[in-house]
């Protein structure tokens, strides 16, 4: 193969996007090729400026501290191998009488015991970090499943309800290939929207669901993203009062959301 | 580390983790959990799976921050290829687990996206980049956004677009030299 077309092959492999054949030749080639070796590192430079495509978003502020806490246990560990490395040193010069070497065999047994000691402690004091580590880690992901499970049964629940009312949404001419349904209890106001081929918001924007009750002011409902195929499904509540007869749309809105609608409509449903 | 944060460097900062430097990492959580987190939503749509990725992404900056080599690319690549290949595998393992309706609710994080911080929004690099993105013809973006975010090779892109895998290559390759344009422009460093 050409030099060129490993070239080639390397904007491809950037994104880690070739397929195992073609991945497996250019990693032979990038053994002996420090040229494309180079060149791939700043492919991979360029590639990881897509991060800055997606919106940033604040973490929970409580994840900083499990990042912390959770170094701060595995700290522990680098100092007990520290303290486990300390070779004590072995007096260089002679002595003459037997009761000296009694004292430096006593002294050097004593140091010993204190290193053991020292290590045992700190041995032990680290698994205990590291199983409060395991068992914080568990709990929180028993919560993070009962949390799946309670959305999961929200879902059938409503798939599954006499009461659930189903909307078609249409793009309009914003987005002609766009659609949506809206499936929402008539009881409980539950709803959950599909959509698919929305152009992607741009940066700062967000799609917002309203809720437009026959000879009412536009009501809003939650806001949402979409991933590059254009599809997002989220849950949402329909108000009371939309409840029998209105029309659902989807403009596009800053980020935070807007209280009236301010965009221009991609997706509706057929006004009744 | 007696400089003001804000003007210790991202390799200073590794180097310093590396060492066993808590601060150091503390530091670099501030600088770049915003960006990273917004790239895991990103991938994930879950905010409580993006939070787990995030701290895995922390765990092995710290575990693994002796490895980074600043001659062979720059830290923020490091970080973001962390991220994302963790961000990566976690969906790939999420979509190996059996989910029926589970997938429908799944994206319903998608919701969350109200509290992006401002001051990240606004920076400089990320400024740059959008705009050099929204000048990319849209099959361009798509097809990259398709690789970086959804992880997937160019023939399932040509599979899930219906384009040729000639065509999906040649866009992929035009798009990420408009990137390396930028960055080369940028010498301050995104």
């Amino acid at each position: 193969m050409e030099h060129l077309e490993y070239e080639e092959l390397l904007t491809l492999h950037a994104l880690d996007a070739l397929d195992a054949p073609d991945r497996r030749k250019l990693e032979e080639h990038l053994e002996s090729c420090s040229v494309c070796r180079a060149e791939l590192a700043e492919m991979r430079d360029a590639a990881g400026l897509l991060a800055h495509a997606s919106t940033a978003v604040e973490p929970g502020a409580e994840v900083r501290e499990r990042i912390l806490s959770s170094i701060r246990a595995e700290g522990h560990s680098a100092k007990a191998s520290e303290v486990n490395n300390v070779v004590p040193i072995a007096p260089q010069r002679k002595a003459n009488a037997p009761s000296y070497w009694l004292k430096i065999a006593a002294g050097i047994a004593l140091v010993g015991l204190i290193f053991w000691l020292v290590s045992v402690f700190l041995v032990q004091n680290h698994k205990i970090s590291n199983l409060t580590a395991q068992i914080e880690a568990q709990r929180w992901e028993l919560e993070r499943e009962r949390e799946a499970r309670r959305r999961d049964q929200e879902a059938l629940a409503l798939l599954n309800s006499r009461d659930s009312r189903r909307m078609d949404l249409t793009g309009t001419a914003q987005a002609q290939n766009a659609r949506a349904v809206f499936i929402f209890d008539q009881k409980s106001g539950k709803a959950m929207l599909m959509t698919d081929g929305l152009p992607m918001a741009p940066a700062g924007m967000a799609y917002e669901v309203w809720f437009i009750p026959k000879g009412q002011a536009p009501m809003p409902g939650k806001t949402f993203t979409v991933d590059p195929a254009g599809k997002a499904m989220m849950m949402d509540e329909m108000p009371a009062a939309a409840r029998e007869n209105a029309v659902v749309a989807i403009t596009l809105e800053p980020e935070k959301g807007s209280a009236s609608p301010t965009g221009a409509i991609y997706l509706a449903s057929p006004a009744s | 580390m007696h400089a003001q944060p804000s003007e210790i460097s991202d390799n200073e900062l590794l180097a310093a983790v590396s060492r066993g430097d808590e601060q150091a990492l503390a530091v670099l959580y501030d600088r770049y959990r915003l960006i990273l987190f917004g790239l895991i939503l990103r991938i994930l749509h879950d905010r409580n799976e993006a939070e787990d990725v995030l701290q895995e992404t922390f765990l092995q900056v710290w575990r693994r921050a002796g490895d980074f080599d600043a001659t062979r690319g720059r830290a923020f690549t490091w970080l973001v290829t962390i991220a994302r290949s963790r961000a990566l595998d976690r969906l790939r393992a999420l979509g190996s687990r059996a989910r029926t309706a589970e997938e429908v609710v799944a994206h319903s994080a998608q919701d969350v996206t109200g509290d992006a911080a401002e001051e990240a929004v606004k920076s400089e690099q990320g400024k740059i980049v959008r705009q050099a993105l929204e000048e990319l013809p849209e099959e361009q973006k798509r097809t990259l956004f398709l690789a970086y975010f959804e992880g997937l090779t160019q023939s399932e892109i040509a599979a899930r677009l219906g384009d040729p895998l000639g065509t999906v290559k040649t866009r992929m390759r035009a798009g990420l030299m408009k990137l390396r344009e930028v960055l080369r422009q940028d010498s301050r460093g995104l």
